[in-house]
């Protein structure tokens, strides 16, 4: 399968803060959920893929292009979406017509006032008279507009009411019946990747801790719930992360087919990506 | 390119009122002869361009902006076209502004001082957007202000010390033989100053992080 973004052994130190090695690709069609718990390097990885920063070492390639060389070409098939707002407050989305279609070649201003309309924006009214979630729905619209080929998006649903956030996870689906479209989206709401995501990469303090197909995970991964007799019995390497809590105890195991053969442990529950992440964060070896 | 440029002039137009009010204010006041605007106006657009900066910086659009096709170029390019673009339009401005004042006063249009005065503020004010940008892609708008002030200042006393302590009689000499070339001088300075101040300042972007 082609791959429509590789990041290979991407690092890049600060005073306090240390991305190591990290590694993945996106295939092309394919949606990608970017995870991990605040400060574990998502932004910084996003960053670095857009050449917003642009000190650090390894490779990263999109379209099969390094992505410092070929950064003017690259970046009119992107949409983005960072953490922060960062439109002038003082401009109206009207403004926002008239600029990116001063920069982007395949701008479409009938999509962009499409989208406005969709999202009940005024595109008369000032940005900073706009909520927050008004605020990342201009965004969004923004990066859909000019038709990329791929959609960079740090935290877009963030702010964003539960209808809002379904509608936009509907707007992505749609987006990647192009089967040339890909999207990496960095988010907290892990919930919605469950929904919509081909692949998930999770990271934690600056290292990939896997980067794997949706269906491998849900697949693989199991959460195992047992009593402290039945967990003395079970041996480290069967599973990867275990939390005591108040009456019993919570195993991640990364093969629970194998696990269940093992173990007369009848009930192996079906992981979510919440519970996965607090686990592999949170929980002991 | 010209995106970049369209955002900082829709800014600018979206703070009219103000600007409007300033501008109105310094045109009547020129009129009552109050005040020189010959050089406030044009200086004034370098300073409605550097409270681009503030916006810029206080919504984040510099990390938005890089991730943009050509990016990091376009940015510093359009700030300083844009700049130049204002001064030259305020230049036009002051220029019919000058020749109603002549004929309300029922004065004889004296051009060539007409075309010197404005050839002076538009060199003025193309220095000062080429002293202060650079600095304020390097530093930062909040630190780059201090800096300004304190870099103005020090020319200033530096300035005046040469005055008071070194002869300057043969400068103003050699300076009174290029008299008949003093235009061109200033034509070519408004180009060469600008050009090499917007390659620095490009330098400075094109390694920032953000």
């Amino acid at each position: 399968m082609e791959n429509i973004l590789e990041v290979s052994n991407l690092s890049k130190k600060y005073q306090d803060f240390t991305l190591e090695n990290v590694t993945f690709s996106l295939p092309k069609g394919m949606i990608m959920g970017f995870i991990g718990e605040n400060g574990a390097g998502k932004t910084t990885t996003i960053k670095a893929i857009l050449n917003v920063i642009n000190k650090y070492e390894g490779e990263i390639k999109i379209f099969g292009l390094d992505n410092k060389k070929n950064a003017e070409k690259i970046n009119t098939e992107i949409g983005v979406v960072l953490d922060e707002m960062f439109f002038p407050e003082i401009l109206t989305p009207q403004d926002i017509d008239k600029i990116m279609a001063g920069i982007y070649k395949n701008w479409d201003t009938d999509l962009y006032q499409k989208y406005l309309k969709d999202f009940g924006l005024i595109a008369s009214n000032q940005i900073k008279t706009f909520s927050k979630g008004m605020r990342k729905k201009l965004e969004i619209a923004t990066a859909l507009s000019h038709h990329p080929k791929l959609l960079i998006l740090d935290e877009p649903t963030s702010g964003l009411d539960p209808v809002a956030r379904a509608e936009i996870m509907n707007i992505f689906q749609n987006f990647i019946q192009n089967e040339d479209c890909s999207i990496l989206i960095s988010t907290h709401i892990t919930s919605e990747l469950e929904q919509i995501a081909d692949y998930v990469t999770f990271i934690n303090q600056g290292k990939i801790v896997f980067s794997e197909s949706c269906l491998d995970i849900f697949d693989n991964y199991g959460l195992v719930k047992c009593t402290e007799e039945e967990f003395k019995q079970i041996k480290k390497e069967d599973y990867v992360r275990y939390q005591k809590n108040k009456y019993n105890y919570e195993l991640l195991v990364a093969n629970k087919k194998s696990f269940q053969k093992k173990y007369s442990i009848s009930t192996i529950d079906k992981i979510t990506l919440d519970k996965l992440m607090v686990l592999m964060i949170k929980g002991d070896k | 390119m010209l995106g970049f440029i369209k955002k900082d002039l829709l800014m600018i137009k979206s703070n009219f009122k103000i600007l409007g009010f300033l501008i109105v204010f310094y045109i009547v006041m020129g009129f009552m002869g109050q005040m020189d605007i010959s050089f406030i106006l044009p200086f004034m657009c370098v300073m409605i361009m550097i409270s681009t900066f503030s916006y810029d910086t206080f919504n984040n659009w510099d990390a938005y902006a890089v991730a943009l096709p050509n990016g990091r170029l376009n940015n510093v390019k359009a700030k300083y076209l844009a700049t130049i673009l204002l001064i030259v339009v305020t230049a036009f401005l002051m220029l019919i502004l000058s020749v109603i004042m002549a004929y309300s006063q029922n004065t004889v249009i004296n051009w060539e001082n007409i075309i010197f005065t404005l050839l002076g503020s538009v060199f003025g004010t193309i220095l000062s957007l080429s002293f202060m940008f650079p600095i304020i892609y390097k530093m930062g708008i909040e630190k780059a202000r201090i800096c300004i002030f304190a870099g103005v200042f020090g020319i200033i006393i530096l300035a005046g010390l040469l005055f008071k302590y070194v002869n300057l009689a043969g400068v103003g000499a050699m300076l009174a033989k290029l008299e008949n070339y003093w235009p061109m001088i200033i034509l070519a300075a408004c180009v060469l100053i600008p050009y090499i101040s917007y390659r620095i300042s490009l330098k400075i972007y094109l390694k920032k992080e953000f």
